[in-house]
């Protein structure tokens, strides 16, 4: 069953620079099962970030719709959360309390709060962790704070934005392979944006290519590797054939990304 | 190092024995920060005592440390420092609560709503900027000589800088922990509790730790230009008496008060806000 439809979805906004309409999304359509783990990939300035903006409600598309479940999504709620690449942790909090924050928001008690919590922390590997304060934590572990205080509200989509982006390249594969474990758990649906090709080959059942400017879907390509899959699979002759269409398809696009960001950087 | 080990008696099989005058020496490096601290303190009283009262010309001209804490037994024997004390410290709670208080609240709505800011921002800027030791003849024609022009001097010292920062603290948000908490369906009220005020703790602390300064020195100054009591009225009349040993015992008081709420300041803060002491650390 379809369970996020993204119906002719537009965006535009205006530039509070020279106060020029941009156009970020235009005719945006995607429709994701449920339990499905989809990638979108694309050129810096493709909106892709802007898209998971729009599904969590933070942002309202000017045109076209969104549903959830069957029901036009107007604001953020707890069927989705979101996990940022800057892991946008409170520095201020525990990694205990840092993950009771959306239980917070949406009013549950105390114990609860503690209960649930806690849980997630154990499902992500951090319970000896939970009286840490962010800045004491690696990289790879503040993203697991992230991702287990998205987990605590129950969504039944996660939205994931360069969630690995500012991590180094080892502890990216890391977390892609916990991430995989923990999904296959429970299989939640997953919107996973990402720049990096083999990242979104190896996670995804979908991978969204996306152009920019304004941004669109250019092509969805099912990604059909056997699951679960190890770290070999990006060595198979089918990952690497994958690899090669999908570049095929996002060079250009990142030409004209370039060019284009190149011109905007001239005219100001 | 955990050896019983008295001098070279017994040799520990990991390090070996050190005579004591070593361990005294290594002792001292250790705490040499607190070793040297407490010399200079010590060495500059000793050198008073004995400059001071070397005569009876300069004992009235600098006063020593002897006299100086007999002085104080004998002004508080008799109430007169507890007397003024109450006042002083009176003037100096009714007007730094309230500044406290109400400067936190319009920084917060001045960071919060663009319309506060500009309808306050002039008016903020002018009088943090303003010298306010000139305001406090115009406070004593308004307020007369009592408690209450201290009272105001005290606050309007406070008020701004504890503004100043809350605004300064505000705007240091990350937006993207606002984005964090509004990602969850948080409302503004939330983003304000779980977002603003506790991230601006830091920078509302300073505020407060300045207009603390200020506020003493506003009690101190306020009375000394015109009193019927209060601590800095002590001041001026010793002053003109040309009492030095009154005049060092008033001046320990202040200066004792306002290191405990200095202490009594980062105390708080390390309870409200102890992730801050990890990152200094």
């Amino acid at each position: 069953m379809e369970q996020l439809v993204l119906d002719d979805v537009r965006l535009t906004y205006r530039r509070p620079l020279d106060e020029t309409e941009f156009l970020a999304l235009e005719g945006v359509s995607l429709a994701v099962e449920q339990g499905e783990f989809v990638a979108i990939v694309g050129p810096s300035g493709c909106g892709k970030s802007t898209l998971l903006l729009l599904i969590n409600g933070l942002l309202r598309p000017s045109s076209g719709r969104i549903l959830l479940n069957g029901r036009p999504v107007s604001s953020p709620g707890p069927d989705r959360a979101l996990v940022f690449q800057e892991f946008a942790l409170l520095p201020w909090r525990t990694v205990l309390h840092n993950v009771e924050l959306g239980l917070e928001v949406t009013g549950q008690s105390a114990a609860a709060r503690r209960a649930i919590a806690r849980d997630n922390l154990r499902l992500v590997g951090l319970s000896a962790f939970e009286r840490y304060y962010p800045h004491q934590l690696s990289g790879g572990m503040r993203q697991r704070v992230g991702i287990a205080r998205a987990l605590a509200v129950g969504p039944e989509v996660l939205l994931m934005d360069e969630p690995f982006g500012a991590l180094d390249a080892q502890t990216r594969q890391i977390m892609g392979a916990e991430l995989l474990r923990i999904w296959e758990r429970d299989r939640k649906t997953i919107l996973f944006v990402t720049h990096d090709i083999d990242e979104s080959i190896y996670l995804a059942d979908r991978v969204v290519v996306m152009s920019a400017n304004p941004g669109r879907v250019l092509e969805v390509m099912p990604i059909t590797l056997p699951r679960p899959r190890d770290f070999e699979a990006r060595n198979s002759p089918e990952f690497v054939e994958y690899r090669r269409r999908i570049w095929e398809r996002l060079e250009q696009e990142v030409r004209k990304s370039l060019a284009w960001q190149f011109s905007e950087a001239a005219s100001e | 190092m955990s050896s019983d080990a008295v001098g070279g008696a017994s040799a520990s099989v990991q390090a070996p024995a050190r005579p004591a005058s070593a361990r005294l020496s290594l002792a001292l490096q250790r705490h040499r920060r607190g070793v040297l601290g407490t010399a200079s303190v010590a060495a500059f009283l000793v050198a008073w005592q004995v400059v001071g009262s070397r005569d009876a010309t300069t004992a009235d001209l600098i006063s020593y440390p002897t006299q100086v804490v007999a002085t104080g037994a004998q002004m508080t024997a008799s109430g007169e420092l507890g007397r003024n004390a109450l006042v002083s410290l009176q003037e100096f709670v009714y007007g730094f609560v309230p500044a406290v208080v109400l400067g936190i609240a319009l920084g917060l709505a001045m960071g919060r709503f663009r319309r506060v800011r500009y309808l306050l921002d002039p008016l903020v800027m002018a009088f943090y900027t303003a010298p306010r030791i000139a305001l406090i003849p115009l406070l004593v024609i308004w307020f007369g000589v009592g408690m209450e022009s201290k009272v105001a001097v005290v606050f309007l010292g406070a008020i701004f800088p504890v503004m100043v920062n809350t605004l300064a603290g505000v705007e240091q948000i990350d937006p993207l922990w606002v984005r964090a908490v509004r990602s969850f369906g948080a409302g503004e009220w939330q983003v304000v509790t779980k977002v603003v005020l506790p991230g601006a703790v830091p920078a509302v602390m300073a505020g407060v730790r300045l207009g603390l300064g200020r506020a003493i020195i506003g009690v101190i100054v306020g009375e000394m230009y015109v009193a019927v009591a209060g601590v800095g009225r002590l001041v001026q009349v010793y002053s003109g008496a040309g009492r030095a040993a009154e005049l060092v015992v008033l001046v320990v008081i202040i200066a004792a008060f306002g290191f405990a709420c200095i202490t009594g300041l980062r105390l708080l803060e390390e309870r409200i806000a102890p992730w801050r002491r990890e990152l200094e650390v």
